[in-house]
């Protein structure tokens, strides 16, 4: 299987390697949301600060956004519809490889990519500006880690499960959209959750917005305290890695059954 | 032998979604679906042995792409059996897909940006073939398909033609008993199907491998099949060899004869009239079409009565035959 992997990786970054100018602005569209965000509440927060987050705060947690966000986030649902409706999903039913394992190939090649950038970009920052740099916790890092690959690994499902919805509708992608935007605010990419409304950040915890986001960026930066706290959300992102996985088992399965193996 | 495919009274219905044209369809269509059922394949029944190239015959929309696709995995019958390689083909999982080719000619696996090669690379991975296996057998392909100079171009700059000989080599090289092809010629030039058409048999017989086609050209058909399945709004209407068809269906045989004699005894188109219906007739060529069991008769008739310069028997244009065998299946579902 790391022989498989190691050669569908290779393709995607080959193929990436065609696409030069595209990866740029892929990877500035990542960046672009954040700063804008930061802009905002650097703006908000003045000399002062709001909900406890002073300027520096919200510097550090929207490099980690921008950090965390690369490294979980998933196209699969627009590959997916595309493959389903323009029968692009036949020859890779064909081969004794699931077709999951190309999504997840492609998002380790895109994630390592775009996320090192990102890296190296924040490591650069955090030279000039103070504000941006991290205190050295090792521990806190590794288990950030931890949370985002299960992060990572939820989105991904979130993502592969929505685009196999295009079994029975055309709109797949409209339904990927709706929870991005509603993702927009409650996995914290817009403000950190402890700035919204009691009620709706309350939502976001209970269903699987701040795991997918907000609770690793919020480790990264100390935001998250106690053993408690930490054991809870990594409790959370795993009870929900498991509901997804459980959906895209389901969708997977009577879909095939439906599918109508489009084109000639 | 026993079959290398065997399908036992195969069904497969589609749901499909009717609406009625304008805004108002469109409106009722999404609050209260409609669906109407279309059988695809309506209890087919076959065998074929290993080593058979078999071709699926019939129009746009017969169900020979559909059945070809439930013997691939990839479509779930709705009723029926069907053993592929000894594996039922929707849970064979990787041990049947290693054991069988699947090549759509309108729809590509090679990763369009990149040269061929790099798919061949990936399917070398995918499939796990050895690098001596790899080496050995690319180097067949690439020889037989005289593929030489295309492997490191992007396959967005090749030919159809070059890419649909470079999907053959991608789907070939696991080296799998059963080829499943998919109008591997669709919009190829005459070159281009001629030599895909002369690989498929070279390459079965190096390697015995069993072929199933399906196919517009009737070309690839009387070329390649050994036999064919002629299906028709999902039933199978024949299944046997292509001269058999031709005899069953074809009623009458055509007699062209190259006439002799000068300008001064020219045989007439009445005087050819009656030895049977005169389908053509430009002096000194003629064509004739009689009933199939009076043609050598008529013949005889011919050379005794007329100056014949020379005379063949035929069956009518394969096309043609098809044609009324399609018609006459019509006839009898309505």
């Amino acid at each position: 299987m790391i022989r498989r992997y190691a050669a569908l990786i290779r393709n995607a970054w080959l193929v990436d390697l065609q696409y030069r100018a595209s990866i740029v602005l892929w990877l500035l569209w990542g960046v672009t949301e954040p700063a804008i965000a930061l802009g905002i509440w650097w703006a908000i927060a003045g000399d002062g600060s709001v909900a406890g987050y002073a300027r520096a705060d919200f510097a550090r947690y929207f490099f980690a956004v921008m950090l965390i966000n690369q490294l979980t986030i998933a196209w699969d649902s627009w590959y997916l519809d595309r493959w389903i409706r323009d029968g692009e999903l036949n020859f890779r039913l064909a081969r004794p490889l699931h077709p999951a394992h190309e999504a997840v190939a492609e998002n380790l090649a895109y994630k390592a990519r775009t996320a090192s950038v990102i890296l190296v970009v924040w490591l650069v920052v955090a030279v000039a500006w103070p504000a941006v740099r991290l205190p050295f916790a090792p521990g806190r890092w590794a288990i950030t880690a931890v949370a985002a690959v299960l992060a990572a690994a939820m989105r991904f499902f979130i993502s592969f499960t929505t685009g196999l919805l295009a079994f029975w509708t055309t709109r797949a992608t409209a339904v990927m959209e709706l929870h991005a935007g509603v993702s927009l605010f409650l996995a914290g990419r817009i403000a950190p959750l402890a700035l919204l409304p009691p009620a709706v950040a309350g939502i976001a915890g209970v269903l699987w917005f701040r795991s997918m986001l907000a609770f690793p960026v919020d480790l990264l930066t100390g935001a998250v305290h106690g053993t408690d706290g930490v054991l809870r959300g990594l409790a959370g992102q795993i009870v929900w890695l498991a509901v997804w996985v459980g959906a895209y088992r389901l969708a997977w399965l009577r879909g095939l059954r439906r599918y109508g193996a489009v084109g000639g | 032998m026993s079959s290398i495919v065997t399908a036992e009274r195969l069904s497969k219905t589609f749901q499909v979604k009717v609406r009625d044209p304008g805004l108002r369809g469109a409106l009722r269509a999404l609050f209260r679906p409609h669906y109407r059922d279309v059988l695809a394949v309506r209890d087919v029944t076959f065998g074929i042995d290993p080593g058979e190239i078999v071709a699926f015959l019939g129009p746009n929309g017969a169900g020979k792409t559909t059945t070809l696709k439930m013997l691939a995995g990839l479509l779930y019958p709705t009723s029926g059996r069907v053993e592929v390689a000894g594996f039922i083909p929707w849970t064979g999982g990787p041990a049947f897909k290693r054991r069988i080719a699947l090549v759509l000619g309108n729809r590509q696996q090679l990763v369009w940006d990149l040269p061929p090669e790099e798919t061949f690379l990936l399917n070398r991975a995918i499939y796990d073939v050895g690098d001596r296996d790899y080496r050995e057998r690319l180097a067949e392909l690439v020889a037989l398909l005289e593929l030489g100079d295309v492997l490191q171009k992007p396959v967005r700059q090749l030919s159809l033609g070059e890419r649909m000989k470079c999907e053959l080599v991608a789907s070939l090289l696991h080296r799998p008993p059963l080829l499943f092809l998919d109008e591997p010629t669709l919009g190829l030039d005459v070159t281009a199907q001629d030599a895909i058409r002369r690989f498929l048999i070279e390459y079965r017989e190096r390697h015995g491998a069993t072929v199933l086609l399906t196919s517009h050209y009737m070309q690839d058909v009387t070329a390649l099949a050994s036999r064919v399945l002629m299906i028709n709004r999902g039933r199978l209407l024949y299944d046997g060899a292509l001269e058999a068809l031709v005899a069953r269906i074809a009623r009458t045989k055509r007699i062209e004869l190259v006439l002799g004699g000068g300008d001064g005894n020219r045989v007439t188109a009445e005087a050819l009239a009656a030895f049977g219906e005169v389908k053509s007739f430009h002096f000194p060529n003629a064509v004739l079409e009689v009933r199939r069991e009076d043609a050598p008769a008529t013949s005889a008739r011919l050379l005794a009565a007329l100056p014949v310069a020379d005379l063949s028997i035929e069956d009518p244009p394969i096309e043609e035959v098809i044609r009324l065998a399609f018609a006459r299946s019509g006839e009898e579902d309505e």
